[in-house]
């Protein structure tokens, strides 16, 4: 649940670090020493890494087909 | 700069200390089986295989072709720290699925996987297909590096080692640590390389901010200089931002030698804490990358696109000027943006040697003999790479793009297959026969993007289309059996 509330939030980030709704070719003003819209994005990358850290350890990475996977295969015939 | 007799001299004790590298990879060496050769036996642990995950996804075109663009580009290529990133999200559509698969039919190549998930009459056309994709993708990689390591080897001895001595020499030099120790020496030496780059490049991010007055200071000074540059992307570029992210992060996740990585790792909970320290890196090194360019902007003017990849050197040249420790440090990143790119080298080179002689050529075995064929096609590959190297028309930026192209066509072997059960070898390969064809005629006819969408990523939806629809409309007796593994995926 944690995991894929984090990578629902990643995908809300990506979509707003590019800077679709700005007017094109607008001078931007300042933050951070960056332009504004630089910033934004940024700090929207900055938001992914931390919740795509949290939603990789939160991740069941397993190291071998649990028992029903097993035989669920055997079953259908590998080759 | 010129670095001279310190140049060579930090070279050679690099280079000999990466051979010291190889041969006690050696020694460690269980067996001569491909396992123990190309994946290390599957022990890689955290740290290591961090290192080695960071060392080969940030190479040549990150440290060289990546400041480049930014130069260009100005900052809207912050996009390429989104991109980066990207790639440790999308992996969260592989690993957990592949990992297991992996350990139970001991994968060692990602043709292995594809053995066992697709079966029925065009299976062995379907490995063959994806085999020739992922090899091409690799070769034009390693092309990009060769190219990234004569540039530095010239620059970082002060012009004493010509441009096509330092592509040979140091690709010489890869061959032979590759084949004495394998995984082991390209992971161990990934691991020092990787540490060497980060260095560098904050060193060299440092001195650019005390030196030009701070962030501020730099992005006034562009916008003075180049007010495009700092402006508000047109939406074109932010079109192209969308499906750069979407062709970086797919198609990179299918590089052989990251998922090899995922065969390696010694456990499960060692690639999950491995990934989550992955994420944070395109912070600690793209970015820092492209406000590198972004800086170059104000100090030098370079007309030619090709030349704009030798904006870092331009920068070490600057840094170095001052004599003493400055040269000294602009020395040390030298080296790290050498490792990073020998880094990527090596492991691009011993995929395609694994990748050549089990899927492409069928040796499947886990004999002694299958290795040495694996080493000897990875020798025969790099120098047939080599004259191509020594062409020097292309853009590094260019030479990822068109990779990205062919990989991204993988995506529905892999990425759907993992994932989706009912989806069958020949629509498949279909979808990988058109999306490749008509992504490989429109770059070739100057069309590699429509409306700020790259072409490889429409060629994928296409492919991805074909492969799914085919998978619904063909029945199983038409398709052949499916295998096992398929089944044992979804659950």
């Amino acid at each position: 649940m944690r995991r894929s509330l984090c990578l629902a939030v990643i995908v809300v980030l990506y979509v707003a670090s590019v800077p679709w709704y700005r007017e094109a070719g607008e001078a931007p003003g300042y933050w951070l020493g960056l332009p504004d819209w630089v910033a934004v994005s940024v700090l929207c990358y900055v938001a992914v890494a931390v919740l795509n850290a949290i939603a990789w350890l939160s991740t069941e990475v397993p190291d071998e087909l649990d028992a029903e996977a097993l035989a669920a295969a055997e079953k259908r015939g590998d080759r | 700069m010129n670095f001279g007799v310190w140049g060579v001299v930090s070279l050679v004790v690099y280079l000999v200390a990466l051979v010291g590298v190889a041969e006690i990879a050696k020694r460690a060496k269980q067996d001569h089986s491909p396992t123990d050769h190309f994946l290390a036996g599957r022990s890689l642990g955290s740290f290591v295989l961090f290192l080695t995950l960071y060392a080969t996804a940030y190479s040549g075109n990150s440290l060289l072709g990546y400041p480049g663009r930014a130069y260009r580009d100005g900052y809207s290529f912050v996009m390429a720290t989104g991109f980066m990133m990207s790639i440790v999200v999308v992996f969260h559509l592989l690993v957990p699925k592949l990992r297991p698969l992996a350990v139970h039919y001991q994968f060692v190549t990602p043709g292995d996987y594809l053995r066992v998930r697709f079966g029925g009459r065009w299976a062995r056309e379907l490995r063959g297909a994806i085999g020739v994709l992922m090899s091409l993708a690799l070769a034009n990689f390693l092309l990009a590096q060769l190219k990234a390591m004569g540039d530095v080897a010239h620059l970082v001895t002060g012009g004493r080692i010509p441009y096509e001595l330092g592509v040979v020499g140091l690709a010489l030099v890869i061959l032979f640590y590759e084949t004495r120790g394998g995984m082991r020496a390209v992971a161990w030496t990934d691991a020092a390389q990787g540490i060497a780059m980060l260095i560098g490049l904050s060193a060299l991010l440092a001195w650019l901010l005390a030196e030009s007055g701070g962030l501020e200071a730099i992005t006034l000074a562009v916008a003075e200089r180049a007010p495009d540059k700092v402006a508000v992307p047109s939406r074109t570029v932010a079109v192209n931002w969308f499906s750069t992210i979407i062709l970086m992060g797919t198609a990179s996740v299918l590089y052989p030698q990251a998922i090899q990585r995922i065969f390696a790792a010694e456990s499960g909970r060692a690639l999950k804490r491995s990934f989550a320290g992955m994420t944070f890196m395109p912070l600690a090194t793209t970015l820092v990358v492209t406000l590198i360019g972004v800086a170059s902007i104000a100090r030098f003017d370079i007309t030619d696109a090709v030349d704009t990849d030798g904006v870092v050197p331009m920068l070490l040249a600057d840094w170095g000027a001052a004599g003493g420790f400055a040269t000294a440090a602009a020395l040390v990143v030298f080296l790290g943006a050498l490792s990073a790119i020998m880094s990527t080298a090596d492991s691009c080179l011993l995929s395609l040697g694994s990748l050549l002689s089990r899927d492409l050529l069928g040796r499947e075995g886990s004999d002694e003999a299958a290795t040495l064929l694996g080493k000897r096609l990875a020798a025969g590959i790099l120098l047939a790479t080599i004259p191509f190297a020594l062409a020097r028309d292309l853009t590094l930026w260019r030479l990822i793009e068109l990779k990205m192209e062919l990989l991204i066509q993988c995506v529905p072997a892999f990425l759907i297959a993992l994932h989706w059960s009912r989806l069958k070898t020949g629509p498949v390969l279909l979808g990988v026969l058109v999306g490749t064809a008509f992504s490989v005629t429109m770059t070739f006819s100057d069309h590699a993007r429509i409306g700020g969408v790259h072409i490889g990523v429409i060629g994928c939806l296409l492919n991805s289309a074909l492969a799914v629809l085919g998978s619904l409309l063909v029945s199983d007796s038409d398709e052949g059996t499916t295998s096992g593994a398929a089944v044992a995926a979804q659950r």
